[in-house]
């Protein structure tokens, strides 16, 4: 499974923990979709904050996603509900450690 | 030494602060509704005049500082309450202590609350507390709303921290020029007999605020680590410090709002 497929598969199932698993320990995920939705945007660093941040979305259904795609070996797109705003989202895996472990992940409108 | 003034000093943070001050040798006043040097029903404005009059005659020569601590949680059932002790027995007490305050260029601060950075309040209220300002009215308006809605009931409880944050920046240049510093203290979620005392849906929803200083445990903050805040937020060290929202929350803010800088 490459890493966008896990990363998808996680966020899907809202599991913080393997989310956070999906990146290497000094990984970074840094969403720009919240700006659409009047909040700032989020950049989250290393694989402990994204266990907690996504703990906090996740229960508090702050950030889920549906119609999820994979569009290619890095790629994917699927509709981010962010606060329950909707937004078409884009992911891209920028890069990924020796282990196949994400270390920079974006995502941002389509 | 000093003469402070603790409310809600009985128990959790305020009970640490006073534990804390006391043992650097100062004189400390816990104004509580139970157990306290002054015993006062700050949600009442008869409490409020009780207990500051009662200040003046034990401290005629000035105070030091306060910590308002004293509150209760949105799951209390009652949102009246929430609204009179949070906020108002808050300001109201601050100001009437105001001028023993500028005697002894002393300090105020205040307990808010990290939540206030989750953007789940209910904003109207935080207006009307900060611009209208009449507890009848707003005592009024949140007696309609469903007090046994936990959701409800956290929504008011961050508008009252919310308000009493922006009450801080707001009186906090004022009141320094008279020589009276005014910050808060943002706490995280901290052991204390209302944490103790959540229903298990709320000590869910709290557990969902991840302590970055406390990461893989699932141990609350120690009213001690904020208490320690307070105390450099009244001492000396901390002249400089002023109109400040202290997050003692082991990094839950920033985790949760890094691109927000205070």
């Amino acid at each position: 499974m490459k890493a966008i497929e896990k990363y998808i598969e996680a966020l899907k199932k809202c599991d913080n923990k393997a989310l956070a698993e999906t990146f290497a320990i000094d990984g970074t995920l840094r969403d720009y979709c919240p700006n659409s939705t009047g909040r700032q945007e989020y950049h989250v660093y290393g694989r402990e904050a994204i266990d907690m941040f996504f703990k906090n979305k996740f229960t508090f259904r702050q950030y889920l996603i549906s119609d999820a795609e994979i569009v290619n070996d890095t790629q994917a797109e699927f509709v981010a509900s962010i606060g329950g705003y909707y937004v078409m989202a884009i992911a891209t895996v920028r890069r990924v450690d020796e282990n196949g472990l994400i270390t920079r992940l974006t995502v941002r409108p389509k | 030494m000093g003469v402070y003034v603790v409310t809600g000093g009985s128990s959790g943070i305020g009970a640490a602060a006073v534990e804390i001050l006391k043992k650097d040798g100062h004189e400390v006043i816990n104004v509580d509704l139970k157990n306290g040097d002054i015993c006062a029903n700050l949600a009442t404005q008869e409490g409020r005049d009780a207990a500051i009059a009662a200040i003046y005659e034990r401290c005629q020569d000035g105070l030091d500082g306060i910590i308002c601590n004293a509150g209760v949680s949105g799951n209390c059932g009652n949102l009246e309450l929430v609204i009179s002790l949070n906020y108002f027995g808050t300001v109201r007490l601050a100001r009437g202590l105001y001028d023993l305050l500028k005697k002894k260029a002393g300090s105020v601060v205040v307990t808010v609350s990290n939540t206030i950075s989750q953007g789940t309040g209910r904003m109207d209220i935080v207006d009307l507390l900060n611009n209208v300002g009449d507890e009848q009215r707003i005592r009024n308006i949140v007696k309609n709303l469903d007090a046994n809605n936990q959701t409800v009931g956290q929504a008011i409880y961050m508008a009252t921290k919310y308000a009493l944050a922006r009450w801080v920046r707001r009186v906090s240049a004022s009141w320094a020029a008279n020589g009276v510093r005014v910050n808060a203290v943002a706490p995280g979620n901290v052991r204390t007999a209302m944490t103790d005392s959540l229903s298990d849906a709320a000590k869910f929803a709290v557990s969902a605020l991840p302590i970055p200083v406390r990461y893989g445990s699932d141990a609350l903050m120690d009213p001690e680590e904020i208490a320690e805040s307070m105390k450099f937020l009244l001492s000396k060290a901390a002249r400089g410090v002023n109109g400040i929202i202290l997050f003692t929350d082991g990094g839950t803010d920033a985790l949760l709002n890094s691109e927000k800088v205070y």
